[in-house]
């Protein structure tokens, strides 16, 4: 598969699957079809092949933006981590979102109301998610499943390999799904442009963070549409609160801090 | 229910002679048939009359849910009651009866289907298996015993299927020969156009069932089949679903 040099891996986009620890695979459980580990750490971890999953991310990309009706794409999340990227990804991309429970016959009974003929699924989890792919293989659905080393491939036809334990990774990786569909439609032609939606709007929040922030934050807008990322990086509000949440987080914003110098 | 129990108890195998052709039986509703307002995109697809053979929709298998759709493609169906037998569950009760019917459809030109329904009434099983029938409809593969000469009148290869314990053997007969077959399969195989058919069965065929089924699966295997002639590649067509992809969503119901 040869594709014009635009469609590597970039180190901006590098450096973000690392910071949202994409590469961070599961511990020990390990299936056979799992050639996309680079290397077992001492403490268990398998860490995944970035390089495979970009190109992973390229090919589903190019298969969804194959459907000529976006709505005929079906993005699922039953858990509550891609729930919000699954919605945002519907959002940008006019695809259709199942967040949260899945009705079993959305797919298979033309009597639910939730009765539903995608071309094409893509799954946050095929283990959470098993419903939907089960239900996809009755009606000639193929799938694409953001697969941890974990998760079982059974009826996924394309599996981003990715850490799909953290919310973080969860949401870069349906960004940069969402960014490589739109690029691919040509909605935004640059490719060396980077994308003005920043990864943060497609991570989950959990309610009492939501409440923190409404708290401090007097109506400063979360969606980033018409102001450059620099400058939001640089504003006050936004990174103070990011440092107030746990570590996890707290490496984010110092490694992201770190990256926008770079840049 | 006595007669029809006495009617069923009398002859095992034997069709029921129920005069059918497209029309049923009385006491149908006026809307049934006029106001089809199709759920699933191919139902739209084929109501718009995007989609008018059977050969598409196997071509690409997309699943038809719908018996409406087989009806507008395919108008001449005739269908055969093959049998009703009555089915007992044991409740404290008493005994609690069904009827199942067993169903047989065909085109008489390469098209059968085979519909196996049970329910409290006869009536309502009967028709509940003419449904199921409709949108089991498979093609059938027909060649030709020696020189293809004139239209295909027996089947190309020596097929077989099996459904519990009963295997049902086809094997292709010259000319004249006619379809050498139990009722039930002569049946089957009239309503799929076949004209030259020699069969070998094994297993238990009194279970008219299995038979059936054993003998569907058989016919069904004709397409399975690998002959030279299919050996050329020939390029893929586009879905349907994807060419048509306004006119399969256009009318959707919105909740």
């Amino acid at each position: 598969m040869s594709l014009p040099a635009s469609f590597d891996l970039t180190p901006e986009d590098a450096k973000l699957l690392l910071a949202a620890n994409v590469h961070l695979g599961a511990k020990n459980v390990q299936v056979h079809n799992e050639p996309y580990v680079y290397k077992t750490r001492p403490d268990g971890v398998n860490i995944i092949n970035i390089g495979k999953t970009w190109e992973k991310i390229v090919l589903a990309a190019r298969i969804i933006a194959a459907i000529p009706n976006s709505q005929d794409v079906v993005a699922v999340s039953s858990r509550t981590f891609g729930q919000r990227a699954v919605l945002k990804y519907a959002n940008h991309t006019g695809a259709t979102a199942i967040a949260g429970r899945f009705t079993p016959g959305s797919f298979t009974n033309y009597i639910t109301r939730s009765f539903k003929e995608p071309r094409l699924v893509i799954v946050t989890d095929p283990r959470t998610d098993f419903q939907a792919i089960k239900e996809s293989s009755y009606v000639n659905i193929p799938v694409i499943a953001l697969t941890d080393m974990d998760s079982p491939s059974e009826f996924v036809d394309v599996a981003i390999p990715c850490n799909n334990k953290g919310k973080h990774s969860i949401g870069l990786i349906w960004y940069l799904l969402a960014r490589e569909v739109l690029r691919l439609r040509g909605s935004l032609p640059d490719r060396s442009e980077p994308w003005s939606i920043m990864p943060d709007l497609y991570f989950y929040r959990d309610p009492e963070e939501v409440e923190a922030t409404t708290e401090d934050k007097e109506g400063v807008e979360e969606e980033t549409e018409a102001v450059t990322e620099e400058a939001e990086w640089t504003a006050e509000p936004a990174e103070a609160d990011w440092s107030t949440q746990p570590a996890e987080a707290a490496d984010w914003a110092e490694t992201g801090a770190e990256t926008v110098q770079a840049w | 229910m006595s007669t029809e129990q006495a009617a069923a108890a009398a002859p095992q195998k034997r069709a029921f002679g129920r005069p059918r052709g497209g029309n049923r039986r009385g006491g149908r509703r006026d809307n049934e048939e006029k106001g089809w307002t199709p759920v699933t995109k191919l139902g739209r697809l084929v109501k718009a009359g995007k989609i008018t053979t059977m050969e598409e929709i196997y071509l690409h298998a997309l699943p038809v849910k719908e018996y409406q759709i087989i009806d507008t493609i395919l108008p001449e169906l005739k269908d055969q009651v093959m049998k009703i037998k009555p089915v007992q569950k044991q409740t404290r009760a008493g005994q609690r009866t069904r009827f199942k019917a067993i169903v047989v459809i065909g085109d008489s030109n390469g098209h059968v289907g085979l519909g196996i329904k049970t329910a409290k009434e006869v009536a309502t099983a009967i028709r509940a298996a003419i449904i199921i029938a409709k949108l089991s409809i498979i093609p059938i593969r027909r060649g030709y015993w020696g020189s293809s000469l004139g239209a295909p009148h027996s089947l190309p290869v020596k097929v077989t299927g099996k459904c519990g314990s009963v295997a049902v053997r086809l094997i292709p007969a010259p000319r004249g020969s006619g379809i050498v077959a139990s009722p039930a399969v002569k049946k089957l195989m009239q309503l799929a156009g076949v004209e030259d058919v020699y069969t070998s069965s094994s297993g238990s065929t009194r279970t008219l069932e299995n038979t059936l089924k054993a003998a569907f699966v058989a016919i069904g295997n004709t397409y399975g089949f690998l002959t030279p002639n299919l050996w050329k590649d020939f390029e893929l067509t586009q879905n349907p679903l994807d060419v048509y992809a306004d006119e399969a969503l256009a009318g959707k119901k919105r909740y």
